[in-house]
């Protein structure tokens, strides 16, 4: 298949010399490159000030569209690479934090938690093709803010040394924000799923 | 997007990554164990004082690290003051702060390119294993730098994206810029698979 830039930039090419498709693992890698980095991007993106004050990135909603629309596997491969070049240094978290201090502090397993958050909502939410509106709403709500919660807490509790229930309760102040994430992410999938379903290639291989 | 590394010659420049590395784990491990303990506080932050010192970052660096953590000072203090005593709670945020500064200045000192090869070379031997993943270490540098280059692309189809909404006075709202920037990304991610297999990348 030819897409614009292609034919741009070689309208004189004989039909014969079809360029190779490019491998399942060659997509793949540019899939979770790309992915990893507008996880990236969109935690750099202006904070939206939420009621009572705090301002929530979009950085959460990234990791739950990797896994909605890229299935489990790519989805918790796309966060994997984002953690490996915050660890190396680049400031790719939230208003540009990074480095490996990121993974000492407190929110340490948030961020970690992550991987198997994003790997959940792809197995949920790819399950089966076309995409079922029930399916991707547990899904991004057990991976995206149920996991994350669940490795973060305890991190936070015995970074902070407080009980499990008070860092809960500090933590209810980000509930809001990440439901409204969730929401947004469930609608981006189901329209990005009618616009381009290409990239939803673990739900299209169990089409039912 | 620049690194947070700050080059230099100093002794922990030029220490190899790894023991760098295991050096503050340790010392992180060791703060998080024996939280009770007014001296093992003392002791890293003391390491961390002298660390950056010798790296040749200085009071000032220091205190420009401690100001970039302000927030986390604050998310950590306000909730522990309600729970815990103004004593208990100043323990805490030292000992977090003690092990964050202690990372950064792993960070600092330690240049990313430096980093991503000694990642290589932890997950050479490991290739066996990684290709019953459908993995391999040059996959995984190919995807890391990848996604290095892929940062400012993505964050100029951000500014396009924005521009056009400004040009039709609309207001950003996360869906309206969100769904076409991932359109966007994931057509230009096809395009670059496209690209790797005509260079013969399998």
């Amino acid at each position: 298949m030819f897409n614009r830039s292609q034919v741009a930039s070689a309208p004189t090419r004989p039909a014969s010399i079809a360029p190779a498709s490019p491998s399942a693992a060659v997509r793949g890698i540019s899939q979770m490159a790309m992915f990893a980095a507008l996880i990236a991007v969109l935690g750099q993106l202006p904070a939206i000030p939420l009621a009572g004050g705090v301002p929530i990135t979009l950085q959460t909603l990234g990791v739950m569209l990797a896994g909605a629309v890229l299935g489990p596997w790519r989805g918790a491969g796309a966060v994997m690479l984002l953690h490996a070049l915050v660890a190396a240094g680049l400031p790719l978290l939230a208003q540009g934090s990074g480095g490996l201090g990121a993974f000492a502090g407190p929110s340490a397993g948030f961020a970690l938690g992550w991987i198997p958050g994003a790997f959940l909502v792809g197995l949920i939410t790819q399950a089966s093709w076309p995409l079922r509106l029930w399916r991707t709403i547990l899904g991004v709500t057990l991976g995206g803010i149920v996991v994350v919660y669940a490795c973060g807490l305890p991190v936070l509790a015995f970074q902070m040394g407080l009980s499990l229930e008070q860092a809960a309760l500090i933590n209810l102040a980000f509930l809001p924000g990440d439901v409204l994430k969730a929401v947004i992410a469930v609608a981006l999938t189901h329209s990005l799923a009618r616009a381009y379903p290409t990239p939803f290639s673990h739900a299209r291989r169990r089409r039912r | 997007m620049i690194p947070l590394y700050r080059p230099g010659t100093s002794l922990l420049h030029r220490l190899p990554v790894g023991a760098k590395f295991l050096g503050i784990f340790l010392a992180a491990l060791i703060a998080s164990m024996f939280r009770e303990s007014l001296g093992v506080l003392l002791v890293i932050w003391a390491a961390s004082l002298l660390g950056f010192l010798l790296a040749g970052i200085g009071v000032r660096g220091l205190l420009a690290q401690l100001w970039r953590l302000k927030w986390l000072v604050v998310v950590l203090s306000v909730p522990q003051l309600i729970f815990l005593t103004p004593a208990e709670t100043g323990y805490n945020v030292a000992r977090v702060l003690a092990v964050v500064l202690l990372a950064a200045l792993f960070t600092l000192t330690t240049a990313t390119s430096e980093i991503l090869a000694s990642f290589e070379r932890v997950l050479r031997p490991l290739d066996p294993l990684l290709r019953r993943l459908g993995l391999s270490a040059e996959r995984i540098s190919l995807a890391l730098s990848l996604t290095i280059r892929s940062v400012p692309v993505i964050l100029s189809f951000y500014a396009e994206i924005r521009e056009a909404q400004r040009a039709r006075g609309m207001r950003p709202t996360p869906r309206g810029t969100v769904l076409p920037l991932l359109v966007m990304s994931l057509r230009h991610a096809e395009e670059t698979a496209e690209a790797l297999a005509a260079r013969g990348v399998r």
